[in-house]
């Protein structure tokens, strides 16, 4: 219902704004393709569909930021000791978001300024990350967040969590919009949020808010919630299927 | 086909998973060992947590020892007693493992442990199986080389608590196989192995038992250590991936039948050597990983 509420107040937009070419204030209007997602067996990453009207301009500019819920990170900082590469530092970032993409129709830095981008929570340097030391360094100062985001950013980016630009937005004669939203297949399961906001001259005109809910389903939610509810039970469990299979293999193989 | 790991919370082609069970069964079978020391390295380079890996491969193991023991059983080499015994020691050394694999992980250690432990170990049972190998190739081309000894007695057998084992023809201190079993408990819970590339030249070195029945005996025991694990495991981490060592086992079931039918082909010294050389295959790999400069420093580990 929501759904067709959204598209038809989109259409209503799209048929309002070719009537008035003229200077707009400016409205966006957003949805996925596909709200909920189920972790699944098979399940190896997907891609969604984000899709919308814009009552815009020409040069006006799309931004999708996609952030998925917060979560503790540990980051660890090898050096030599002795001949070989261990951990020597640990520092915990609280409540970082699990996921977190950035799709625009320019490069960032084209659509709008720093102190605009940092001023709407946009990037990851700008959401206000909190690192605390979970290892502190005798005679060391506390880490400084900025000094370790970029390692962050990089770390995040090689297991697919974090990206900038991977995908672009396409802008249709400055009314509707697609972009193509790539959900890795280590995401976390939870709420997802996504803020789609216009551009116009660097200044944000407009915003609209969705939410993707990402949830395990069908055997593997029920193997993981097995394992974490009755854990006992599923390590007797896997003990015994162990044993019966080995049993049976040595039997199926002994007759032949 | 790629399926979703529900523990290991990663998405890999079954076939890999097949695959890679069928390839260390094959290995498994074709030496007589149980393959743990290549499956956890393995399932770690292809980015399963290693603290799943590890214990899925103890569930894993659980399986490949039952089947592998009732060989051994029905020609009567396993010797309950001492197998008993061991075992007493490998669920409180392997208790112990679980624990200590619990707080290295808390600390962020547990990869370097790990990778440490095989370095040091395979490289020590490498190393010996390599050097008893050659000698014994070279042996068979000596002829009139005198026999050893059944086997020697040292101090070791002289501690207290005396004990009879019939079926390996020994009297001595149920202490030994106590702290061996212990100590290889400790090592199967942290490396994700079953132990038994330690424990049977134990046996046959520290212990004295007959060759014969070294192995059944060492199968015995493990699928007791391995169970343990795997169940403190599922309690304390929640890291045993039943989809994972389900498949995995599927493919090591069928591998270890090529890998049986194999081995009549070789010689027992050059399929020991062999062996050794691939145990310090897989030891040199992981010390390059850990002698050589990383690509990036950083590491990052979601927590829950």
């Amino acid at each position: 219902m929501i759904h067709a509420h959204r598209f038809i107040l989109g259409l209503i937009l799209l048929i309002g704004m070719t009537g008035f070419a003229t200077a707009n204030s400016g409205r966006i209007v957003a949805d996925l393709s596909k709200s909920n997602v189920a972790i699944t067996s098979g399940f190896h990453g997907t891609d969604l569909l984000l899709f919308g009207a814009v009552d815009g301009n020409i040069g006006d500019d799309i931004l999708v930021v996609v952030s998925g819920p917060p979560t503790d990170v540990a980051q660890r900082r090898k050096a030599n000791r002795a001949g070989i590469w261990i951990n020597v530092e640990t520092n915990i970032w609280q409540q970082i978001p699990s996921l977190y993409t950035v799709l625009a129709t320019n490069p960032i830095e084209k659509i709008a300024s720093p102190e605009v981008l940092a001023e709407l929570g946009i990037g990851t340097q700008n959401i206000g990350l909190k690192i605390v030391p979970e290892t502190p360094i005798p005679g060391q100062a506390p880490p400084v967040a900025a000094d370790f985001i970029a390692a962050l950013q990089a770390n995040m980016a090689s297991i697919d969590l974090w990206s900038d630009e991977t995908g672009k937005v396409k802008l249709t004669e400055n009314a509707l919009f697609r972009a193509e939203v790539s959900l890795p297949a280590n995401i976390v399961s939870g709420t997802y949020d996504v803020r789609v906001l216009q551009f116009r001259d660097g200044v944000a005109i407009s915003e609209d808010r969705t939410n993707l809910f990402i949830k395990k389903g069908g055997l593997s939610a029920g193997i993981y919630n097995f394992a974490h509810d009755y854990s006992a039970l599923y390590g007797i469990f896997a003990i015994l299927f162990a044993v019966a299979s080995g049993w049976l293999a040595a039997a199926v193989f002994r007759r032949k | 086909m790629y399926i979703y790991l529900p523990i290991a919370e990663i998405s890999m082609h079954i076939a890999i998973i097949i695959g890679l069970g069928g390839g260390v069964g094959f290995l498994s079978g074709l030496f007589g060992v149980g393959g743990g020391f290549l499956m956890t390295p393995l399932l770690i380079f292809l980015g399963v947590p290693p603290a799943v890996a590890v214990a899925t491969e103890a569930n894993q193991i659980v399986a490949s020892s039952v089947s592998g023991v009732l060989a051994h059983m029905r020609r009567g080499n396993v010797d309950f007693k001492m197998g008993g015994i061991l075992l007493i020691g490998g669920v409180i050394g392997s208790s112990l493992g679980v624990m200590l694999f619990t707080f290295l992980r808390d600390v962020g250690q547990i990869d370097l442990v790990i990778k440490l432990s095989y370095v040091v170990f395979l490289g020590i049972i490498g190393f010996l199986m390599l050097l008893e190998s050659v000698r014994a190739i070279m042996r068979t081309r000596q002829p009139g080389a005198r026999r050893r000894k059944l086997h020697q007695h040292n101090w070791l057998h002289g501690l207290p608590l005396k004990m009879r084992f019939r079926r390996s023809k020994l009297y001595i201190s149920a202490l030994l196989p106590l702290g061996i079993g212990a100590f290889v408990g400790v090592l199967a819970a942290i490396m994700g192995v079953g132990g038994g590339f330690i424990m049977v030249p134990a046996m046959i070195y520290l212990l004295g038992m007959p060759t014969s029945v070294v192995v059944g005996t060492s199968l015995f025991q493990i699928i007791f250590v391995t169970a343990n694990v795997t169940f403190l495991q599922s309690v304390q981490t929640q890291t045993v991936d039943f989809m994972l060592a389900g498949l995995l086992l599927f493919g090591a079931v069928i591998g270890a039948q090529f890998g049986t039918r194999a081995s009549a082909l070789l010689r027992g010294e050059q399929l020991r050597g062999l062996l050794a050389l691939m145990v310090l295959a897989v030891c040199i790999k992981l010390g390059f990983d850990l002698a050589i400069r990383p690509d990036d420093l950083f590491s990052v580990e979601l927590l829950k």
